[in-house]
Formats: structure tokens, sequence, C-alpha cells
């Protein structure tokens, strides 16, 4: 039997020491070799000496232990490591199914008080009555510690590192959904384990509390009373819990969600793409927006009369011409067609000069639509084309300066000489 | 709803910015603010001349055009595809797309191995060299508010989050899912490009032929 108060003043004694190692074990088991180093880079001045004997200290008061099966490996004493974690505020997540044996033993308890009371086994009851009542601490106490946990897996998962995966990052969150809150919401649902064993112990004391008045009292009412509200904050408490739990987990659960609908959605979004080109993702999934107006200009006091403008904007009478009104002057002349220039231009032949005779044709023609029927003409392959020198023509706004061509039939031309094969332009306006 | 213009002092700068397809975000402080103060009176006035104003709570703020005047462009399309690739590869080298794409970085220097890696569908998208990277997305992505970019490091913006609704509908979409497994063709949209459409009948008319018919076509509705 080791004596408690040399184990509590041995930890106060070494918290500078334990209180670091703690972390170490928290992730597994240390080496003796690697528990030598860790106090010696805690206690920089001690001797090997010194640090066997704090060890020493510490496997003789059972506050270190060999792990089994590997005598030179320690690990804190799990009683130790639960008290040390309570005093670091360090909480490890409990199992959803601890409350469930838990609430299962409330219920047999209950099923004790209720045969002692038929018994009128006033100590019995009253020993009952207690081992209810702390079993229903248990509880709480066990939700306390479950609720500073889950604000510790949050935490973590919002702090770590936000360069390596979300799905690696919220690991721990999707797990303790999974492995706890999920199974405590079931559990603490209206027709749930957890409601259902309250319910029963609940009325079990309410009954005994009505039979005493009836019967007479075994136990004092205050015990009963007091036991009862005790049942009914640990039923709030579990509520508050899952409540605390849900709020603190669902947003970053459904962070994680996201990020996993999201990169399936791009990974689905690409093997369409790849299989069945751009088009193949829904136009209806698309974002739409503004067609960029790069070429929008305009003074800040431009765009405000814009917009005022636009807002005091009404619409003209549309003018329509009149059936019974002519037309005054000339029918404008509906432009020539590819076809009957070429026509016009073969029955022309032999053209001593294309630009000449276009002049001729079209002496109201635009430059540039001289300009095309000239280069359209001359590389129509039914003429072979001879250069001619450079000079200027004056069409209707314009001074042209360029190398016009004389044109003739290919197959005159064929008997011919071979012709220049191109030409070059040069315009002046 | 009564609008007092005089209480709306950033009016021009933000419509212009909207008006070109900008997204405005906390990035732009000023305009952010305003928006965000008078949200209401913003909304009501552009939606009677005609403009659409979105306030995502997630942050930003943007023009949506009509729906009967909205088409996907191909920039959608290139951005998408983009935010696609980049979720694939943030996730292939154990970074977490979304602290990237939710207001985190990338530098400029690590766009040419992501076309290296993805050429085949940077393809698709006319997207070959670093340069048409650059300026065919990057820049857009500037340019519509999604990214900032400082010092060769580009910087998600919330608006990014409209790209990662699209992963999200992708993911919901089950047609898509299930046409991967088969060998139907799927239903592809019809998809309006930035630049003009000329449409070419396919018949023996020649380029030329078409031009000068087109303009006599013309004329004639004009006369």
């Amino acid at each position: 039997m080791i004596e408690p108060k040399r184990v509590l003043r041995a930890l106060a004694e070494h918290w500078a020491l334990l209180e670091p190692l703690c972390a170490h074990f928290d992730q597994g088991t240390l080496s003796l070799s690697e528990l030598r180093q860790q106090v010696a880079a805690q206690q920089l001045d001690s001797t090997p000496q010194d640090i066997t004997a704090v060890l020493d200290v510490w496997i003789r008061l059972d506050i270190l232990v060999p792990v089994a099966k590997s005598p030179n490996r320690f690990e804190l004493n799990a009683q130790i490591h639960d008290f040390l974690a309570y005093l670091r505020r360090e909480h490890r997540l409990g199992l959803c199914l601890e409350i469930e044996a838990y609430l299962r033993h409330l219920e047999r308890l209950a099923g004790h008080i209720q045969d002692a009371f038929d018994i009128r086994d006033g100590n019995d009851l009253a020993r009952q009555l207690r081992l209810l009542d702390m079993r229903i601490r248990d509880v709480l106490k066990k939700l306390d510690n479950d609720e500073q946990a889950l604000v510790a897996v949050a935490e973590r998962a919002k702090t770590s590192d936000r360069q390596i995966p979300l799905r690696q990052r919220y690991a721990e969150v999707l797990a303790t959904w999974d492995e706890y809150v999920e199974p405590m919401i079931q559990l603490v649902n209206a027709d749930g384990a957890f409601e259902q064993g309250v319910r029963k112990v609940e009325n079990v004391l309410l009954r005994m509390l009505t039979e005493q008045q009836r019967l007479g009292h075994i136990v004092d009412d205050d015990m009963l009373l007091r036991t009862h509200a005790r049942i009914l904050e640990m039923q709030t408490r579990a509520q508050l819990t899952l409540r605390h739990a849900r709020e603190l987990l669902l947003p970053l659960r459904e962070e994680a969600r996201r990020h996993n609908a999201v990169t399936r959605g791009a990974a689905l979004a690409l093997s369409a793409i790849r299989r069945k080109g751009l088009d193949a993702v829904p136009q209806a999934a698309m974002p739409m927006f503004t067609r960029p107006q790069s070429t929008f200009l305009g003074s800040a006091s431009q765009v405000e009369a814009y917009v005022y403008a636009l807002a005091r904007f009404e619409a003209k009478p549309a003018q329509f011409p009149k059936a019974h009104k002519t037309r005054q002057g000339d029918a404008p002349k509906a432009p020539r067609t590819v076809k009957e220039m070429l026509d016009r231009c073969e029955d022309a032949l032999p053209l001593p000069d294309l630009m000449t005779w276009l002049l001729e044709q079209e002496p109201d023609g635009a430059t540039d639509e001289l300009l095309y029927w000239f280069s359209r003409l001359s590389r129509d392959k039914r003429f072979a084309r001879e250069r001619l020198e450079r000079r200027e023509y004056h069409t209707l706004e314009h001074r042209v300066s360029l190398r016009s061509f004389a044109l003739l039939s290919s197959a005159a031309a064929a008997k011919a000489a071979p012709l220049e094969p191109s030409a070059s332009t040069a315009h002046e306006y | 709803m009564n609008i007092d213009l005089s209480e709306m002092s950033q009016l021009a700068p933000i419509f212009r910015e909207l008006f070109k397809g900008f997204h405005i975000s906390r990035r732009d402080p000023e305009l952010y603010a305003q928006l965000s103060n008078l949200q209401d009176q913003y909304r009501g006035l552009f939606r009677a001349l005609g403009f659409d104003l979105v306030c995502d709570t997630r942050g930003f703020f943007y023009f949506v055009p009509e729906q009967a005047a909205a088409q996907v462009n191909k920039t959608a399309q290139r951005l998408s595809l983009f935010t696609f690739i980049l979720v694939e590869h943030l996730a292939d080298q154990g970074r977490d797309p979304m602290a990237v794409l939710d207001g985190g970085s990338i530098g400029r220097d690590e766009l040419p191995s992501l076309l290296e890696k993805y050429r085949d569908l940077f393809l698709q998208a006319e997207v070959q060299t670093p340069e048409e990277l650059e300026e065919k997305i990057m820049r857009r992505m500037t340019q519509l508010g999604f990214a900032g970019e400082e010092n060769g490091v580009y910087r998600f913006l919330p608006p990014m989050h409209r790209f990662l609704d699209v992963c999200l509908s992708v993911q919901q979409d089950r047609n898509l899912a299930a046409s991967l497994h088969s060998d139907l063709p799927l239903p592809t949209p019809v998809l309006v490009d930035d630049d003009d459409i000329v449409v070419i009948e396919d018949n023996d008319e020649s380029e030329e032929e078409a031009l000068a018919r087109a303009i006599a076509e013309e004329q004639e509705i004009d006369a």
C-alpha cells in the first residue's frame, strides 16, 4: 500500500518535470533512455545520479509503471495519468458506450431501490440511493470531460496547418462525429436509451415520494428530492453537451464534406471534359457574368450622366415610312455580285488595264469597293494577268497609287509567254 | 423605395466596375462598404435600370445578365476549366484546394508546370503557352475580380466561390456522372463565344459571293 501523501508530495515536488512528460505519455510509452533525456532536458544542472534518483522515486511510488511485456519501456500509471490530465485540463474524449453503460446501471439501481422500498429495508434503500447519486455524478463528470475534449478536437482542427489537406486536418473531427456525436444523438433522442433510463429512474423516485406520504417515511424526502434534481440535471447536461458538440463540430464537418464534394466535382468535370470536350460541363452549372467591356471608357461624370440618362429614358415614337409616299430620288443600286462582275470582266477581255476598266464601270464606286474588285478579279483563275507599271488612279474620293494588271483569258495566255505571278499594290489616301 | 443619390457617393465607380463584369469584394473596401451599407438602394436603382445586382453573402457583389440574354461564354468555360484543374492539381499535391481558392494564393512560377501537366485540357480552351495562360485566364480572372495579382503572386478572392459552386453542382449532377459511364453523347449545351458569330451556310456559294449577297441584303433592308 503506497501512502497517498507520499504520492501527492512527489507529484507536487516534481510537477515541473512531470507536466512536460505528460504530453509525451499522451502520445505513447517512453524507454528508460528517452525518459532520462527528457528529464535531463528539463533539469539542465542535474547529474545522471540525480536523474536516476528521481526516476527511482516515481517507479517506487507507482507513478511510472513498466509496460506489459516491455520492461524497459514505461508509462504513467493510468490513475495518475487521468488525475494529471484533469489537473492539466487535458480531456480525452470517452466513448458514448460508456454513458450508455452508466445508464443501464442507473436503471438497475432504480430496480434495486424499488425492491428495497417494497421490502421496507431502510438501510439498503439509503445505500442504493447513494450509489445512484454517485453514478449520476460519474455521468455528469464524464459529460463535462467529453465536452472539454470536444472543444479541444475542434480547436486542433481549426488551428492545424492550413496547407495540409482538409481531409487529414479534419480527420479527427469526422471520426469524433461518427464515433461520439452521432451515437450521442441516438442516445439522447426522445425515444433513445438516455431518455428511457432517466424516465424509469424518475418514475421510481416520484412513486416512492408518494408512497412515503401514504405508508410512512423510510428515508428522508430531501434525499429523494436531491437525487431527483440531480437526475434532471444530468438530463439537461447531456442535452447541452450534445448541442454544444453539434455547434462546434457540425460546421467543421460540413466544411470537410464540402471540400470533398468540391474535389470530387472538379475531378468529375475534368473527366467529362477529357472525354467529351469543354462543352461537357452542363451550361446550367456555369457561372454567368457580364461580358468584360475592356473598351469601356468614361470619366466619373460621364458614367453618372449615363446612369441618370438611362433612368430618365423615354422611348421616342418610331417613324415608319408611309405606304402611299413614293421614294425621292433614284433607288439605290444593289451591289454587284462576284458572278456578275466576273462575267462582265470576261466579256470585256482582253483588258489592257484592270483598274482603268473598273473606274469606267463603277465611276461612283467607293475606293474600298473598287480595291476589293481589283483584288478579286486579278486573282481569279479564269484570267491570266500581266503586271503594269505603277501609276495613279483617281476614284471618286481618293487618289490611289498601284501597279495594275492587264488581263487576258487563261486560254489566250497559254499561248503567250509566262506571266508575272504576283503583283504589289500601294495605296495613298 | 426612396433612393437618395447624394448618399450614393460611390455610384459612378461601382456602376463602372459592375458594368465591366467586375466582382466587387472586400479587396475594394470603399466600394464594398458602400454596397453593403446601401444594398437595397443600389439593388433598387440598378434593377430600375435593367441590371440585376447579386449580393452574395460570402462577400461579393456582381451583375448577373438577364436570363434571356445570358449565355455562357468562352471566358466562363476557360475559368471553370482552370478552377477544376487547380482543385485537382492541389489535391494531387496534398495541398488543401479550399484553403488556396478561398483566400489563398499561387505563384506565377507554378503556372508553367500546371500547363505542362494539363496540356491536353488547356488545349481545349485554346491555351497552349504560359503567355496564353496568363493572358486568357489569369488576366481575365484579375479583370473580373476573381483574383488579385501582386509581385508575381495571384491571390484568390471570395468571388471564386462562384466557380467552387460549379464544382459542387457538377458533383450533384447525376446525369453527368451517369454519362461518364456510358458511351452516349452528352447533351451539349449551346454556348456562344465572346467573338461575334458569323453564320456561314454550307452551300456552293463562295465567300465573296456570300459577302456581296449579304451587303445587297443589308442595303435592301436599309432601303
